[in-house]
Order: C-alpha cells, then structure tokens, then sequence
C-alpha cells in the first residue's frame, strides 16, 4: 500500500437485525460484515468516528482487529446510506489478501488550471472523480494527483499517469476532465423561452382519420 | 420550461408520495448540491425560477445541473365552473420532490460562491432545502 493500513477495533455483534444495529448506531457504532474468503461472515461493529476519518482520509484497507479474536485484513467494499443519502450507516468489508488483484476506485486529486479554461464562460468540467483501477492491495493508492495545467480541450484516461502496479479499470479513451463553454444567462433564457408555450406530442392518440376508417370497416 | 417533449397519456391521477427519496439523492454530477427537505410537486415554473437566479448570480462562472424533470401534468378547472363534466385541461407540469432528492447541483465555482447560488434557489423553492457536497465513495 502507498501508505500504513490504518487499524481499527471491532466488536462481535450477537443480536442482528435493524433495532439491534440502530442502538449500536446511538452508542456512537457503525454496523459492519465481515465476509470473503470462503469463511463465514462476521458481524461486527466499530467506532464510528475513527473509521469515517480513515475513510475520509481515502484508506481502502483496514486492518481490523476483533476483540478477544483474529485480526482480519479488509478491503472496503460497499457503503450503505441512510435517510438524505450521506449519513453512513453500514459497511460491507471483504477479507483479502496484500497480494491480491481488487478493483477500486481511487480519488482523483486535480491540480492546476488548463489554459483553455481561461476563456470567459469556460469552466473545467470532471467527468470521473473516482477513478477505477485495478491493483494489488498493496499498491492501492491514497489518491491520484493530475495536473490539468498542460490539458487541451479533453483529458482522456489514457492521460493520466498511475503510480507502478497500477492500471486502469475503465477505457483509455473515456474522458477525465473536460472544458466546457457556459450559456450566458440571456442566452439560455432565450432558448427556455422558444421551447414554451407548446404542448407535448401524445404518442398514444388516434388520428381523426384513422379514427374514421376504423368506424367505416365497423360498419361494413 | 421544462416539459416532456412525448407523453403516452395526456393526463395522470394525482398519486401519493410517500417516504422518502431513494434515488436521485445524491451529488452526482457537480460539486456541491441543493437537496430537498420537505415532499412537494415543484412546478416547471419554479424550476426555471431558481434556474434563473443561479444563473444571473454566477455570471457564466460555473455550471447549473437540474437534477429533477417536471413530467407529471397538474390539472385544474377554470374558475367558476360546475363541477363534473370529467377532468380538467393539464395547467402545468410539476416534479415529484421528497425529502432527500437532489434538486440542483453546481460544479466548476468554489464552495462559497456555490452556497450562495443555491441559497439564491433555495429562496425560489416552496420547500425546504440544505446545502450538501459530495459523499464518501469506495
């Protein structure tokens, strides 16, 4: 790994289910599984503010620790959210090997301003900001910097230079970063105001004509 | 404004909107997001209300995502008429809201100027709404 496999402690869940994991939510918990590796799964619970600053901080990797048991390490493999969409509320964590291959996406660190981006009503435009890589666990970087200052219009993946052992996970040809020129606010109104006033086309309506022949064979 | 090109059927049942969003509830597109606190139909009109104001206040500066369509159509009968003789003409067009959907996203501004766009859209809404940034990602 770029940087030291934060340690984290947890603490063996008996009770499942979700009253069980809310109360360990208010005593300031987040809910975990642990599972992989063709053993059984492992319900734990760690603290929730230590954890979320590893997150924070980009770590994929937690050594984690279970009280009065093994110590597992684990590749941060899914987050749950809960009400609004942003507060954590569970995390799936897979058992894996330093030496294993994993997939993961990896934070992208922009820095600089591309020329093109001086021009008025251009902004800088980020397709991806995690970027998808694949890796040794070992090798699983804190983040990606890139600098946008020698960027022409597009940054495509292929661009980007990746740290060794590191490779990418999507197509070399997706676009990064881009620049895109903004409508002028009067402008975009004039073209808000042209698409009013008109009503939707109803695809399910029968036309008059058809309507009629319809009528005609009936009588026939 | 904003209103589907297409529709299979010219009018729709008034429907319930219960619980609260589970897609659309996250900053996908921009940096920084406006999200919804209270269930609403927001109409077309006050989507291009806050579009507005977000564009005048930025100046070109950054780009304005809006992360809801109005595809449902509201009906309503003209004043004054008796009731009965089947549902009324679509008066205007209208986004389902609940709490937790995004409603308009910024991105290429820093972090002060986008909280004061969307305070400046947030003063458009007929609902309540926080500011939000980008979430944890794996």
């Amino acid at each position: 790994m770029a940087h030291e496999t934060p340690t984290v402690i947890a603490r063996k869940r008996d009770r499942l289910g979700s009253r069980y994991a809310q109360r360990i939510r208010r005593d300031g918990r987040l809910p975990a599984v642990i599972y992989g590796h063709r053993t059984d799964p492992i319900h734990v619970s760690l603290d929730e503010k230590e954890t979320l600053g590893h997150l924070r901080h980009g770590s994929h990797v937690l050594n984690v620790q279970i009280e009065g048991g093994t110590a597992e390490t684990c590749l941060v493999k899914d987050l749950q959210f809960g009400y609004l969409g942003d507060n954590l509320i569970h995390l799936d964590l897979a058992r894996v090997d330093l030496d294993e291959e994993v997939s993961v996406g990896v934070h992208l660190h922009f820095i600089g301003t591309p020329e093109a981006a001086r021009k008025p009503g251009a902004i800088v435009h980020h397709a991806i900001t995690e970027l998808p890589v694949i890796c040794r666990v070992r090798d699983i970087p804190e983040e990606i910097r890139v600098d946008l200052s020698k960027m022409g219009e597009t940054l495509f993946a292929r661009e980007i230079a990746l740290p060794e052992g590191v490779r990418l996970d999507i197509e070399a040809d997706d676009v990064i970063t881009r620049i895109e020129l903004v409508l002028d606010a009067a402008e975009g109104e004039a073209a808000a105001v042209e698409g009013s006033g008109t009503q939707p086309e109803v695809i399910t309506e029968r036309k008059v004509d058809e309507a009629d022949g319809d009528k005609k064979e009936k009588k026939g | 404004m904003l209103m589907p090109k297409r529709i299979k059927y010219r009018k729709q049942q008034r429907g319930k909107m219960r619980g609260n969003a589970t897609r659309g509830n996250y900053v996908a597109f921009g940096e920084f997001g406006l999200q919804s606190l209270d269930t609403h139909w927001l109409s077309a009109r006050q989507l291009e209300a806050g579009r507005i104001a977000a564009q005048h206040f930025l100046r070109r500066q950054g780009k304005v995502y809006i992360r809801v369509f109005p595809d449902k159509p509201i009906s309503k009968k003209p004043l004054e008429t008796r009731m009965g003789t089947g549902k009324a003409d679509t008066d205007f067009w209208a986004a389902r809201i609940k709490p937790g959907t995004m409603l308009f996203e910024i991105a290429g501004v820093p972090e002060d100027l986008a909280r004061q766009a969307l305070a400046r859209i947030a003063h458009k809404m007929p609902v309540r709404c926080r500011f939000v940034g980008r979430r944890l990602a794996v």
